[in-house]
């Protein structure tokens, strides 16, 4: 196993910059999910990592080799990729066996290293079927297989869920997260589902337009979002975003909407939009910090329920606040109909305030 | 800020587009090398030919004079081609020959993909005997036909006696009426597989489901074909018919073996013409300027069909 | 709903259920066709095994009163001047031919894989080259062709006819091919490369395998467009122990005009050979285009 930097790593295509500036490190032994939108250079980054891209600037070490300039082969990693990539003519055998095959390995120790391998992912039974034969998790299973009997210094996995359907989702999801726990391997895994990366990964470094956008443990990016983007990414139902001004009103700092009401702040709220580079200043509010009341409650802004929508253990509503959606999360035995009048009232100590110029996170010094 | 600067990157991509190709090529520098073996080859056997045709259409070439020799002669040789009889008795052979080939090939070939796109027993040996007169050279097919033609011993003129139809074997191929009809069918023996085997690869990829929904929606056989069928076959249509058309107006070997263009021209189509000026009468001037006459009309008809493709590609595309 | 299921069957085709007309219509035209396709073949056949006399009669015999393979012994004795000159004809058809499928894969497999796998300028002109090999008749490059030739020496070899017919088959080829790599999920190589091999054994031991089909394709187009090509082996080569076959066959039959057996015989095992390959390949082939040209 190796640790893994990426230093101020750049990849244009003509004057389209795919990867801009991204630096960050994986420790040995660690497990960092790459996640953003389509199109945010997670993937780029991942195929920088494995060598299948040319570096346009910047630096990769894997262990303390810089690897820009050599071959995937040299590199000594292992993917994992979204259609499995399973070479279709050969048997699961053959596949397992072929990254050994291709390092010259003696036969006898090829077939001990498939056949134990097959044994951990519990497929003996499957060693002569070919791909085709296999049902999507299974094919998984093989892909995980084959980068698994190399023994690699890094593991590298490109969406390797994303064709699964959601049930058998979960379940590999926790499978890979034991094989990551069993093995101490070092792993890149790249999402587009954030809900992946917040249960799997040790940090997740979260992505958009090319850019690093927070790089943390997913605990901490989902109490202290660094910007907005991130804010709304991370977690779901999404963070309600909702735009105001600030201004002061009776001594203390108050957020008034456009639609007449106000909020007043903390404090410490009051620091950080002291902070803010404009007056236009953007709450944040997770479902599960706003409460919603039945009646008018001192501190509480009215709004109309828009729609409701009850998932079992608890019942979400959405409203609209200030031309923003806002999801507010209740218990299911609170009745809301639809058109009702309710007040929201917000958590001080948990809602998040970002600057609408900057886009970032505005904190108390 | 990262969506800010996504949207100024974007414009930037735009506005240098065009210099990045020189770029973009001396970056891919080592991709050329996969496929410099075939455009070289491209180059000296199918650029220079082409150049070296529409000098000499410039050139009087007597017989007996070596071709270095050859005199210019401006563009007299257009002239004297456009002003000459046998031209325009060529052309007018040449058009029905392609068009009439070209339909039926196409119509008949269409319909036997779709007679034989419903599976039945014999299926597979039947398309496979369809297919066999477009394996076959050109050659054996015009000595099979020319023997089935044959004025005295044809199987067909014995067939028509036999049956009370004609008194004695008709001259198919020696006949002035006749002939350009007769050798239009044995193209379309040797084509229509073609047709076929392109349309049957389309048929292929028409979406079973539209076929249902068609179905569920209560549209009859007819208004499948119609709805669904045909206008997801509109693209290889354009592209069989165009192959044919072209291939069917450079087609040489049949008239050539047959007939030789004979009797007095009534089979003669452009390439047989051509071909006669320049190896029989070493007119290869006069050759030169038909050849470049029909470049041009080719040219034509290719810069339809390459609108023809990506006009449809364009609206495929928006989807 | 419960009706339209029954009514579709799973097969592939939902105009099954077409009202009886047409398929009748299918019907009889398909005889139709197949009366059209093979009775001309089944004429030939019959005629090859007639003697001379027997052919020219009228009204013919439908069938021949006393079959005989004279036709056919007489072009593969080697004893016989008939004999050798076929017999030479063809092994000179199956030399070209072979030689022209061979190079025409060895150059369009990596040009199409380089044009289905990297994305440099003037991709396009792949799509342009096709068109401009159908578009030019071959009449067209004969002369400029003949005199490029007689430039480097290949005027009277057979290596003329391979570069040629080389140039003509291979627009379509990498055009064929190259629907097949589109169809190869890229990940494929990207997966050998990261297991240890190098871009050369990814291609080599994994997308090599798996374009087997368009391979076949290439090369069964290729021969067979080598095979029955007559133009240039008419144009380039003079002497007799040269020709290949169709160009043998139109010059020895121009000087035995009346031999209709022995002609119907020798278009019959000229046909062989490519009729026979076809047959066996043809499943590719199909879906080569389909794969390659159609869905493209």
């Amino acid at each position: 196993m190796a640790h893994v930097v990426l230093k101020d790593l750049v990849k244009t295509y003509g004057s389209f910059k795919a990867v801009n500036e991204v630096s960050l490190t994986v420790n040995d032994g660690e497990f960092v999910a790459l996640v953003g939108p389509s199109g945010c250079g997670k993937t780029t980054t991942l195929n920088l990592v494995a060598g299948l891209t040319s570096v346009t600037s910047g630096d990769i070490f894997i262990g303390d080799r810089v690897v820009n300039d050599l071959d995937p082969k040299d590199r000594d990693i292992a993917m994992v990729f979204q259609n499995y990539a399973l070479y279709p003519q050969k048997s699961v055998y053959m596949n397992l066996a072929f990254p050994l095959q291709m390092r010259k390995l003696p036969k006898d120790e090829i077939d001990r290293k498939v056949r134990e391998a097959a044994r951990v992912l519990d497929m003996t039974q499957l060693l002569e079927r070919k791909p085709r034969e296999l049902s999507g998790g299974q094919q998984q299973r093989v892909a995980l297989g084959r980068a698994l009997v190399r023994d690699p210094a890094v593991f590298l996995m490109d969406e390797p869920l994303s064709n699964l359907d959601a049930k058998l989702r979960v379940q590999m999801r926790s499978e890979i997260k034991r094989f990551h726990q069993d093995l101490k391997a070092t792993i890149i895994y790249v999402t587009h589902d954030q809900l992946e990366a917040v249960t799997m990964a040790d940090r997740m470094a979260v992505m958009n337009g090319g850019y690093l956008q927070q790089y943390d443990s997913p605990a901490q990016v989902f109490a202290h979002p660094a910007n907005m983007f991130v804010a709304s990414f991370v977690g779901s139902p999404a963070m309600s975003l909702i735009p105001l001004e600030a201004s002061t009103a009776n001594g203390g700092a108050v957020l008034t909407s456009a639609e007449g009401w106000s909020l007043a702040l903390s404090p410490r709220n009051a620091q950080k939009v002291a902070r803010a580079t404009t007056r236009k200043v953007v709450l944040g509010a997770r479902h599960s910090t706003i409460k919603l009341h039945k009646s008018a409650v001192a501190g509480a802004i009215p709004a109309k329920a828009y729609t409701v929508e009850p998932t079992g253990d608890v019942t979400f509503v959405q409203a609209f606040l200030s031309g923003a959606i806002v999801n507010i999360s209740v218990s299911p035995n609170v009745a809301v109909a639809p058109d009702e009048q309710i007040w929201l009232e917000f958590d001080q100590e948990r809602m998040h305030l970002f600057d609408s110029e900057t886009e970032m996170a505005l904190e108390a010094s | 800020m990262t969506i800010v600067s996504g949207k100024a990157e974007a414009r930037r991509t735009l506005q240098s587009a065009r210099s990045d190709v020189l770029r973009k090529m001396w970056e891919h520098r080592a991709d050329y090398a996969y496929v410099l073996p075939a455009i070289a080859v491209m180059l000296i056997v199918i650029a220079y030919p082409i150049y070296y045709t529409i000098e000499l259409s410039f050139f009087n070439t007597p017989p007996g004079l070596q071709l270095r020799d050859k005199i210019f002669v401006g563009f007299n040789n257009y002239g004297a081609i456009l002003t000459s009889g046998v031209f325009w008795q060529v052309t007018f052979n040449t058009l029905i020959w392609t068009v009439a080939s070209t339909f039926f090939s196409f119509a008949l070939g269409f319909a036997a993909a779709l007679a034989l796109h419903r599976d039945f027993i014999g299926r597979g040996v039947l398309r496979a005997i369809l297919i066999i007169p477009w394996v076959i050279s050109a050659v054996a097919a015009s000595y099979i036909w020319k023997w089935i033609y044959h004025s005295d011993f044809g199987i067909i003129g014995a067939v028509l006696v036999e049956l009370g139809w004609a008194s004695r074997p008709p001259n198919f191929i020696d006949s002035v009426s006749t002939v350009l009809p007769s050798l239009i069918v044995v193209n379309i023996w040797r084509e229509f597989p073609f047709a076929m085997i392109m349309m049957t690869a389309g048929l292929q990829t028409v979406p079973e489901q539209l076929l249902r929904a068609a179905k569920v929606d209560g549209a009859n056989a007819w208004q499948r074909f119609w709805h669904v069928t045909f206008p997801h076959l509109r693209n290889v249509s354009t592209v069989t018919i165009l192959l044919l058309a072209v291939a069917n107006f450079n087609s040489f070997i049949i008239p050539w073996i047959m007939t030789g263009g004979g009797p007095s021209n009534a089979s003669h189509i452009w390439i047989t013409h051509i071909y006669e000026l320049a190896f029989g009468r070493q007119r290869w001037g006069v050759a030169s300027a038909y050849s470049v006459l029909l470049f041009i009309i080719l040219m034509t008809l290719g810069y339809f069909y390459v609108r023809a493709l990506s006009g449809n590609e364009r609206k495929d595309g928006g989807a | 709903m419960s009706t339209v299921s029954e009514t579709i069957p799973r097969g592939r085709s939902a105009r099954r259920v077409r009202i009886d007309g047409w398929r009748w219509g299918g019907r009889a035209f398909l005889v139709f066709m197949l009366l059209y396709t093979a009775l001309p073949m089944i004429w030939m056949l019959l005629t090859s095994i007639k003697s001379g006399f027997a052919a020219m009669q009228f009204p013919p015999q439908w069938w021949p009163d006393q079959p005989t393979l004279a036709s056919y012994q007489k072009l593969l004795d080697p004893q016989n001047s008939v004999g050798q000159d076929f017999l030479r004809f063809f092994w000179n058809s199956l030399i070209v031919s072979t030689a022209t499928t061979i190079l025409s894969v060895i150059v369009a497999v990596p040009a199409a894989y380089a044009f289905s796998r990297f994305t440099f300028p003037g991709r396009n002109f792949l799509f342009f080259a096709v068109l401009l090999r159908n578009m030019f008749p071959a009449v067209i490059f004969l002369v400029p062709l003949f005199i490029l030739m007689r430039a480097i020496g290949l005027v009277n070899t057979h290596g003329s006819l391979v570069l040629t017919y080389l140039t003509f088959g291979l627009p379509l080829a990498i055009w064929l091919l190259k629907g097949f790599y589109d169809n190869i999920p890229v990940q494929l190589e990207q997966a050998a490369r990261i297991d240890g091999a190098t871009r050369f054994q990814a291609f080599v031991l994994i997308v090599m395998p798996l374009s087997a089909p368009g391979i076949i394709a290439t090369a069964i187009y290729s021969f067979i467009g080598a095979w029955n090509e007559y133009i240039y082996a008419y144009t380039f080569l003079s002497k007799n122990e040269q020709l290949t076959l169709p160009v043998g066959i139109q010059r020895f039959f121009s000087e035995n005009t009346t031999d209709f057996p022995g002609l119907m015989a020798a278009s019959f095992m000229m046909s062989v050979p490519v009729v026979v390959l076809f047959l066996l390949l043809q499943r590719y082939f199909v879906r080569a285009l389909t794969e390659g040209a159609v869905k493209h």
